[in-house]
């Protein structure tokens, strides 16, 4: 499957798919950040400072989106991988159907006898 | 030049040998080359693909093949159809022979298909829509909402991310449950349901929406209403709204493999 990449502007492009990974990872960091906060385990000044960066962190990826207008192709981007993700989950869960349907360009990890 | 292909479109139930007009691809006569209860729709062609590099001209072709589907199965009653640009090497005879070498195979899709249509059914939802009435029916949810007011600013975005995850979470649960509910009463009120799991592209009118679910389902004339029925009580939720699509032929119920 294509991932949809603002291919007029390679530069564009590229910029979009690494803020998208960055977002990807920032909302790990933010799960990661609401879990430690609910154990109760953080002093409310380390709480204050984890949220004050993560907000930074947030900031900083939206002016960059704004500024180089690749809001959008980052949204694209990060519905072509959630795609991605679902095909690989789906391919432990029944591999019988990718074998059916075999060497149409979808992503593989088993090529198998390929 | 003898034209030594043919172009098929179907396999129909029936015992006559007609002809059905010119309504081909490119004003093809259309006929029925038929052996006992069976018959093939086709039309006399060069045994070589329908190749083109105009858009435009593939898509009439395409619209042409399937005019030629529905029209025999007006005539016919429900067909097994064959996808665009199936063509065989060889003459009427030929063509016979294939029907007499499969003739329980097709014989008993046909009889399996009988009185039934193809339908396609697709629900979207409404992202932010289903997301605030999680947000009402959920009071830890909303507690935690109201929660911000004078907080300092890190905490204040930390709590509003959270909100963000437990929405975000919450919703996939609930599509999850939406979508194992929706398929069993599809399977319920069809013959048999085949779910599109890969199908993500979704139609200009529902550009705002997500795809929740989409269904291709083989359906007696009979249960049709109560399928539309039962769709339209979904389509009357907030947030949801069904595209329901067909009749068809069994395209997707139905695999005619030629030798």
């Amino acid at each position: 499957m294509a991932i949809k990449i603002d291919e007029d502007n390679l530069k564009e492009g590229l910029l979009g798919l690494v803020v998208a990974l960055v977002e990807i990872v920032e909302e790990v960091l933010e799960r990661q950040a609401v879990r430690r906060m609910e154990s109760g385990r953080l002093s409310d000044e380390e709480i204050e400072r984890l949220g004050s960066a993560l907000s930074d962190l947030n900031e900083a990826l939206e002016k960059i989106k704004q500024d180089n207008n690749i809001t959008d192709s980052v949204r694209t981007v990060k519905e072509g991988l959630d795609q991605i993700a679902d095909d690989v989950v789906d391919q432990f869960l029944n591999p019988e159907r990718w074998a059916q349907d075999g060497g149409d360009g979808k992503v593989s990890l088993f090529r198998g006898k390929d | 030049m003898e034209e030594t292909g043919r172009y098929l479109y179907s396999v129909a139930r029936t015992r006559d040998e007609v002809r059905l007009g010119v309504i081909g691809i490119e004003e093809s006569p259309v006929y029925t080359v038929p052996f006992q209860d069976i018959a093939a729709v086709v039309h006399s062609c060069q045994p070589v693909p329908y190749g083109t590099k105009d858009q435009k001209l593939a898509e009439d072709w395409i619209l042409e093949h399937n005019y030629v589907i529905d029209h025999a199965t007006k005539r016919f009653g429900t067909v097994l159809p064959f996808s665009f640009d199936a063509i065989v090497r060889g003459d009427d005879e030929v063509i016979k022979g294939w029907l007499a070498e499969n003739y329980e195979m097709l014989s008993t899709e046909l009889h399996r298909v009988k009185d039934k249509d193809e339908y396609s059914v697709q629900i979207f939802y409404d992202d932010q829509k289903l997301k605030s009435r999680l947000l009402e029916s959920d009071p830890g949810l909303k507690a935690l909402k109201e929660k911000t007011e004078g907080m300092s600013p890190g905490k204040a975005y930390l709590l509003s991310r959270n909100l963000d995850i437990k929405l975000k979470d919450g919703l996939a649960l609930e599509l999850a449950r939406l979508g194992v509910q929706f398929g069993k009463m599809v399977k319920e009120l069809s013959d048999e349901v085949k779910a599109d799991e890969r199908k993500t592209w979704v139609p200009d009118k529902y550009k705002d929406k997500k795809m929740l679910a989409s269904f291709s389902c083989l359906v007696h004339h009979d249960k049709v209403e109560s399928l539309g029925l039962a769709l339209d009580e979904i389509n009357n939720m907030d947030g949801l709204a069904v595209r329901f699509t067909g009749p068809w032929a069994p395209f997707s119920f139905t695999e005619i493999g030629r030798s």
